[in-house]
């Protein structure tokens, strides 16, 4: 127990004490994870709508395939992603193995199949002759659609909270293919690893409680902007 | 119609095809400004197709024009001057004050101002009252007032109602016919009103077209349709479901009756009256009345009028109509004399 309340007093401390390098850490994970999930969001929400509300080829195969990927262990993304990367790989022109870049691209990988299978499922969930009736009241086509988006954006914002939530705390391919390089690719996950390993409860402890805030602060913000009335829009 | 200006809303050749299959041909059909235009027909007759169709509405295969002011209108025209509300009231999240004002926010107005204006038409609708509850907690009848209140407050030219009373209980429906009855009197909208109930039509709608099939059969001043069918199928749309053919009364041509007009009688009718032999088959009373169905050689005839004191099944009877109360069905070589334009109409199915 003496182990654990240190490691909470010291955490406190390393918090507030200002330790430049645990905020370094903190401000890159927030980075990465947020970039991640904004390119997810970008790749995957147009993919969901499409699943949802058109009919093509393949359409029911996506959507298997969003739905197995919701479920993808980040170990093997990583390892998919270092071998494209790998500097005899067919990315490695690019030398973006080790840097963040590639933390963002294995994690990106990670929450576009929770984006395309949740917003899918955020979308279904509307009345089917939603659209219809927008534009039966004088909306234009773009307009019926930002009107379904804005009717479904509990369930996307819950598609948002999960993907952010799945990349900000997973840590194997952010080890694989950001190496955990101290000042470049260290993120709070893998510098919690390392702390673990070393024995430095109080440090791992620290990088885990603010996981724990930021993964709270960013769902209270989405939840607030969820409750607003949409039909006011 | 009117003579002088162009009809509001109207169509022409409009078809609607969906795998190969004709649903809908209208050569024509128009409603002009201040007007209603009932489109009466079966489940599965296509009206609801021919709303959409007329308001570029559902991704539908369309062919033909649809003209907004007696000139062909692509939908970008369209949009905003039409308002329709679909069967089901299909309300946004929020309060219903935000719903009634959503329809004028999709047209751009700004939030304060569509408050102001969808305020009246919630009172008109007799919902002023649930302006701040959340529309997910109302009732059926609740719901689709707030939806007509949300399509009359952009103030449309062209209203189209595809069967707006069809989910609701028969104390409600009146009460909302009544008020939107009188709404739409002093409305200058084109209304087209899409219902599969002949007395929807006799209360909102000055017109009524029969819609049967996908083809428009008849096509006149509501009370005229409702009262003189032109064939069959015509007639038990507009509720003169006992048919009885030449056969059995031994008159020219088929005759139709209403059942609330036909009375089951044991020995002779009155002279005069078309009188039908058979038997009774079932009684069963009604909350207003008593129907009896009985066997004939024209098939099965439901009477609801006035029923003779110890009436049982087996009885042998006599269904009589009074003269007045019997259509005479003309034969199709004279339909074509009514509906010149439909001669060719062929019948799917």
């Amino acid at each position: 127990m003496d182990v654990l309340f240190d490691g909470f007093v010291e955490a406190v401390w390393l918090l507030f004490g200002g330790d430049s390098e645990t905020w370094a850490i903190t401000a890159l994970t927030l980075r990465i994870s947020l970039t991640a999930t904004a390119v997810a969001a970008v790749v995957g929400v147009p993919l969901g709508a499409a699943v949802a509300l058109t009919l093509f080829p393949g359409r029911r195969v996506l959507l298997a395939a969003a739905n197995t990927g919701m479920g993808l262990p980040p170990v093997v993304v990583g390892l998919f992603v270092t071998v494209l990367l790998w500097r005899s790989g067919p990315l490695g022109a690019f030398g973006l193995l080790y840097t963040p870049a590639a933390m963002v691209v294995a994690q990106a990988a990670i929450a576009t199949p929770v984006v395309v299978a949740l917003v899918a499922v955020a979308l279904q969930q509307v009345d089917p002759e939603f659209m219809v009736q927008m534009q039966a009241l004088g909306a234009g086509r773009a307009r019926a659609l930002l009107a379904l988006f804005g009717e479904a954006r509990l369930p996307l914002l819950a598609a948002a909270m999960a993907a952010f939530g799945a990349v900000v705390s997973e840590v194997g391919a952010a080890q694989m293919v950001g190496g955990n390089i101290a000042g470049e690719t260290r993120v709070l996950t893998t510098a919690a690893v390392l702390a673990t390993s070393r024995g430095n409860f109080a440090l791992a402890i620290a990088f885990g409680l603010i996981l724990l805030v930021i993964a709270f602060v960013v769902n209270l913000v989405l939840t607030l902007a969820g409750q607003q009335d949409p039909a006011r829009r | 119609m009117t003579m002088g200006a162009a009809p509001r809303i109207g169509c022409r050749d409009l078809r609607v095809s969906a795998r190969g299959r004709e649903l809908l041909h209208v050569p024509a059909l128009d409603v002009a400004a201040g007007s209603a235009l009932a489109v009466l027909g079966p489940n599965g007759a296509g009206k609801s197709t021919l709303l959409r169709a007329l308001a570029h509405l559902g991704g539908l295969r369309r062919t033909g024009d649809v003209l907004l002011d007696g000139r062909p209108a692509s939908s970008r025209e369209l949009r905003p001057a039409v308002a329709a509300v679909l069967q089901r009231p299909i309300l946004r999240r929020g309060t219903v004050a935000a719903n009634a004002a959503s329809g004028l926010r999709l047209r751009g107005v700004g939030r304060a101002e569509a408050g102001r204006r969808a305020e009246p038409w919630l009172a008109a609708l007799g919902v002023a009252h649930l302006a701040r509850r959340d529309a997910r907690t109302l009732s059926g009848g609740e719901a689709q007032r707030v939806a007509l209140a949300r399509a009359l407050a952009v103030e449309p030219r062209v209203l189209l109602l595809d069967e707006p009373f069809a989910g609701l209980d028969a104390t409600t429906r009146v009460d909302l016919l009544a008020d939107l009855r009188a709404v739409l009197d002093g409305l200058d909208a084109a209304t087209l009103l899409v219902t599969h109930d002949r007395h929807e039509a006799r209360a909102l709608a000055g017109e009524t077209a029969l819609l049967v099939a996908g083809r428009i059969r008849q096509h006149g001043p509501t009370e005229v349709v409702l009262d003189a069918p032109s064939d069959a199928e015509c007639a038990r749309l507009v509720g003169f479901t006992n048919l009885f053919p030449p056969a059995v009364t031994g008159r020219d041509t088929l005759l139709a009756a209403r059942p609330e007009h036909c009375r089951v009688l044991v020995g002779e009718p009155p002279a005069g009256e078309v009188g039908v032999t058979g038997t009774v088959r079932r009684i069963v009373p009604l909350g207003g009345g008593t129907r009896v169905d009985v066997d004939t050689a024209a098939g099965t005839v439901a009477c609801t009028g006035p029923v003779p004191a110890g009436l049982g099944p087996g009885r042998a009877v006599v269904v009589a109509v009074v003269p007045a109360e019997v259509r005479s069905i003309p034969d199709p070589a004279r339909r074509a004399e009514l509906c010149p334009e439909q001669t060719d109409a062929v019948h799917p199915g």
